[in-house]
């Protein structure tokens, strides 16, 4: 994928977690904090009251006959027990930014993770794209749950285990610590990321790579925080109609991310039934339909070589008419390419390689029988080519 | 003792399911509240005794649920 497609693709978890962060996850998330945070305050309370009443009862008993010895020791231990635990003012900003900075971090850790077993998981092209188009499958599901068609949709969300959901409640409520309470839940919550959230993570684990795993991962995390912040903060709810209103556009952004997952895995698997082969195919009849020349094929020297050129955005050419029975020498040639271009695939030969940023790589490609086309692509589908064998 | 399902109302995902299961917690008298997002489902095993189906029901909308014998 290349740079520009990546932007595209944190944009759009960022936009997802904008119109869900605050909704979809906010109820249990910010509960557990609420739970926290109130916990905290009756704690000091009780602690108040506590205070108040041994130093009423001890003024009592100090009215009694002591000697000098026994009040002065009355008096110290009156002192040391009002001093350290005078009531403070607490802000309700700080455990709820610090849970926030933990969740960030836990999420961002947890997408390098999940794009390190992608990583592992690419075993071959097809297997990588059997796997982007079982996120797609899931995507789709999810926003078909969304947009609430049909009760089955529901599995598309995976349950968290009981006894996580269990330890993680009783953990917010008998826990006060300022600093150590909102931390440690803010990361728990990756144990119970809510449909949206699962959505991402399995997109996390199709780019195969920590780094852009992380980055959507942080991308989705950092845009369900000013929804969260600032509804938690001023603990209002919105009405279900607008609640609703955000599921939806949710659900379409989760849509055309599930589409553009499938599409890469289709693309990938040299398929040419993905929507830009398809369309490309429709041009092509298009133009052969209005008699014009179909399309500028590049075609290789006598010798059979042929170079294509590798941007950031895509391959050139696109489109390479070749000899059927002829072997062809490929050069692919990157120059300051930093995109996802450079993971270059031909999938029905099973090549692919990681290109040098700048440099030449020579493939060669066997004989081909005619009207057999042979496609190339970047390792997550999103661009691609092919040859035609006539 | 009583046990049973209700069919809830309301649900998103499985957040939900936590936010009602914490009831279990905070209600006197339910030994057990296991709430399903999939099947929109609770099974409640609760001391008739020490609270009603009635008092269960208004817990459930306070948290913005409703709730009805399945």
């Amino acid at each position: 994928m290349s740079f520009d497609a990546s932007t595209n693709l944190l944009g759009l978890a960022f936009i997802t977690g904008v119109t869900t962060g605050g909704l979809s996850c906010l109820a249990v998330q910010a509960g557990l904090l609420a739970t926290s945070v109130a916990r905290q305050a009756e704690t000091d309370v009780t602690a108040q009251l506590a205070i108040r009443h041994v130093v009423a009862q001890r003024k009592k008993r100090s009215n009694r006959r002591l000697t000098k010895e026994q009040r002065r020791r009355e008096l110290a231990a009156l002192a040391t027990l009002a001093q350290p635990e005078k009531p403070k003012r607490r802000n309700a900003a700080t455990p709820i930014a610090l849970f926030l900075a933990a969740k960030l971090v836990a999420y961002t850790v947890l997408g390098i993770f999940l794009g390190w077993i992608g990583s592992v998981l690419q075993l071959s092209p097809y297997s990588r794209a059997a796997l982007q188009i079982g996120i797609g499958i899931f995507m789709l599901g999810t926003a078909a749950r969304l947009f609430n068609l049909h009760p089955i949709f529901r599995y598309f969300v995976i349950e968290p285990p009981r006894f996580v959901t269990r330890f993680i409640r009783r953990y917010a409520k008998n826990n006060a610590s300022t600093v150590a309470t909102p931390l440690f839940l803010g990361t728990l919550t990756i144990f119970i990321p809510c449909g949206v959230t699962q959505a991402m993570m399995v997109l996390a684990v199709g780019t195969g790579s920590p780094l852009l795993g992380a980055a959507i991962m942080f991308a989705f995390t950092l845009g369900t925080t000013p929804v969260f912040f600032g509804l938690a903060y001023v603990a209002t709810r919105l009405g279900e109609v607008l609640h609703t209103r955000f599921l939806q556009l949710a659900g379409a952004v989760v849509l055309i991310l599930g589409l553009v997952s499938i599409e890469g895995g289709l693309n990938l698997m040299g398929s040419p039934y993905s929507f830009s082969n398809l369309l490309n195919a429709a041009s092509v009849s298009l133009a052969q339909a209005s008699g014009g020349s179909p399309e500028v094929a590049a075609q290789p020297d006598a010798n059979g070589a042929i170079t294509i050129q590798v941007y950031n955005t895509g391959y050139s050419p696109d489109l390479i008419k070749a000899p059927a029975g002829k072997p062809v020498s490929l050069t692919v040639v990157s120059n300051g390419t930093t995109g996802c271009t450079r993971g270059f695939v031909i999938p029905s030969i099973g090549y692919q390689r990681t290109l040098p940023e700048t440099g030449q790589t020579a493939i060669n490609i066997p004989a081909s029988a005619a009207n057999g086309n042979l496609r190339y692509t970047c390792s997550m589908g999103m661009y691609s080519g092919y040859f035609e064998f006539t | 003792m009583a046990k049973q399902v209700f069919s809830v109302k309301g649900m998103h995902c499985s957040a939900c399911v936590m936010t009602l299961e914490g009831l279990e917690d905070e209600l006197a008298g339910i030994r057990s509240l296991k709430v399903s997002f999939h099947k929109q489902r609770a099974e409640i095993d609760y001391d008739d005794k020490k609270i009603s189906e009635d008092e269960i029901r208004r817990a459930f909308e306070d948290k913005g649920y409703g709730i009805a014998r399945a």
